[in-house]
């Protein structure tokens, strides 16, 4: 069902910045749990509060519990998580298909005895693995920078929930770059669809933590979803998110395929 | 072998095709003309399952060109118009991955190719030039001895030279009895390797016949300059078709026998005598006149 030459050759002309950005992560990763310390972590707490409330709220920094997990769920995965994968995402998704049809080459790929199918389903399969390898990454930098720095600190298995949800999350999120790259043909338009979606959910989310008259606007972003917060606390309902998540993720995946395995293109 | 019937797509703008049919049979070089934007692209497209007809029907070898394109590309070679690789691969990485996603094993013909063209497969495709491109193209469109080729203005920043070598790599093909259709916009591209031409004009087949037929009808236009007015208003009213005259340049029409126009000359001083090449347009816009007047 896929094309292993193929999926060769995008790993080729991609593991680049998949490294850029696994750097880019571990290096922030680990600073932040070297910013941990369990004693003055209330006097961090009340740094914070003198900062204006709106702009804590905004960044998502809400200091949950003064465990090691609740630490990295408030200050990680509240706010840098939602960034720097979301900008790989966006731009390897944008990769994947558009940039093909936008320069031609997806002439020469699809002049080879492969199905279109075949071709959007390697490529799709490219996305959610190096998403998938990405989010094990920074799981892997977690547990070894939280053992190295705090040994036995970190609940292991309430970390990886919460990346299990992360994970899921970035199927969604790319899920959007991915079927926005197999219905443009223009680059630029894949990218301001596929990458304007996510980065409007995260504003509006932004928005929607600032005060009680924007709250509604929760229920307009997808990372509503994913709530660092009710995962490690285990609060009910997290399940149901993950699960629209998962659902969510096939049908735009499949979407994508489906339209680009139907449509006219430009070669 | 190729059939298209009645194959409709338009782009609104009269831009488009509209109503095309023709078929190519197995064996047969087929050249298809037309100036730019004149729908070759579109049809083209069309045969390789990129775009669906909004009515009529695109088959080779019996299949559909759109729903069965994976089948049908086991066949086929493709040179594409426009040239857009990968760019950071070198040109033996593309061919190899080109290669791998057709399952092809045998490289013999690749390597012939590449030698054939003096091929420099070493370097990175974004630096190459045009022409250097235009080889790598050739080169994966022919390397896995397709039956069917569809070739997109295959000689386009070719030098001469490549350009006669192609043109020998297409006469050669034939002798293996393949099928292929190439476009053009250069009628002496055409003249020297195909059996039939169809030429192409706002979406429309305008004209199908045997290159025999094309070329015999051909008016070629010759520029006679004289060493002075005089001779060649005096030329100017020979028994000759004169297309036009400047001073002591006269332009003569002449199709088919030039023995009349030949015997004429000596009586002059003529200093120069040049073909004036004419576009496939003239050539066409002529053809068609004449059938029309018959």
């Amino acid at each position: 069902m896929i094309s292993m030459p193929l999926l060769k050759a995008t790993i080729k002309s991609n593991y680049k910045v998949l490294i850029i950005f696994m750097v880019v992560l571990a290096f922030y990763f680990s600073m932040i749990v070297g910013m941990f310390d369990p004693d003055t972590l209330d006097s961090m707490n009340a740094l914070i509060e003198s900062l204006p409330k709106d702009l804590i709220s905004a960044l998502n920094f809400t200091i949950v519990d003064t465990s090691l997990l609740g630490f990295i769920a408030g200050y990680f995965y509240g706010f840098l998580i939602l960034l720097f994968p979301l900008i790989y995402s966006i731009i390897v998704a944008n990769r994947t298909i558009a940039k093909h049809v936008d320069k031609g080459s997806m002439a020469y790929l699809l002049s080879t005895p492969n199905t279109r199918v075949k071709i959007a389903v390697t490529q799709g399969l490219f996305l959610i693995g190096s998403i998938t390898l990405l989010i094990a990454f920074v799981t892997l930098i977690g547990i070894i920078s939280s053992e190295a720095m705090f040994p036995g600190a970190l609940d292991i298995s309430g970390f990886l929930l919460l990346n299990l949800g992360t994970l899921l999350l970035y199927y969604a999120i790319s899920g959007i770059g991915f079927i926005a790259s197999c219905f443009f043909n223009d680059t630029n338009q894949s990218l301001a669809v596929g990458g304007g979606i996510p980065v409007a959910f995260l504003i509006i989310q932004m928005l929607s933590n600032v005060g009680d008259q924007l709250s509604n606007l929760k229920y307009a972003t997808l990372l509503t979803l994913f709530n660092p917060t009710d995962i490690i606390n285990k609060v009910s309902g997290f399940g149901t998110s993950f699960v629209a998540l998962f659902i969510l993720s096939v049908i735009l995946y499949s979407g994508g395929i489906y339209i680009f395995s139907k449509k006219d293109l430009p070669l | 072998m190729i059939q298209i019937h009645q194959l409709t797509k338009s782009y609104g703008n009269k831009k488009g095709v509209f109503d095309l049919s023709f078929e190519v049979s197995k064996g047969e070089v087929f050249g298809y003309l037309g100036p730019n934007g004149a729908g070759k692209t579109t049809t083209i497209r069309h045969l390789l399952g990129f775009i669906k007809p909004d009515q009529g029907s695109c088959k080779i070898d019996g299949m559909d060109c759109h729903r069965e394109a994976a089948i049908i590309q086991k066949n086929l070679g493709y040179l594409p118009g426009e040239i857009a690789f990968f760019d950071d691969m070198t040109g033996i990485q593309f061919l190899n991955l080109m290669a791998s996603m057709r399952g092809l094993k045998d490289f013999t013909r690749r390597d012939e190719l590449i030698a054939q063209f003096e091929l420099d497969t070493k370097g990175k495709i974004r630096k190459m030039s045009k022409g250097m491109k235009q080889k790598v193209g050739i080169v994966c469109a022919f390397m896995h001895n397709p039956d069917i080729l569809i070739l997109d203005e295959p000689t386009s920043g070719l030098d001469p030279l490549m350009q006669n070598r192609f043109i020998e790599l297409i006469r050669e093909e034939k002798t293996k009895g393949r099928t292929i259709i190439m476009s053009s916009h250069s009628f002496e591209e055409v003249e020297r390797t195909c059996d039939r031409v169809g030429i192409i004009r706002q979406g429309r087949l305008v004209a199908i016949d045997d290159i025999q037929a094309l070329k015999a009808a051909q008016r070629k236009l010759y520029r006679v300059t004289f060493k002075t007015t005089d001779e060649a208003s005096k030329f100017a009213k020979e028994n000759l078709t004169v297309e036009s005259m400047y001073e002591n340049i006269v332009n003569v029409a002449i199709s088919g026998d030039l023995s009349q126009f030949i015997a004429l000359l000596p009586n002059y001083s003529v200093t120069g005598l040049d073909v004036i090449t004419q576009s496939l347009e003239d050539i066409f816009m002529h053809y068609y006149g004449r059938e029309g007047s018959k």
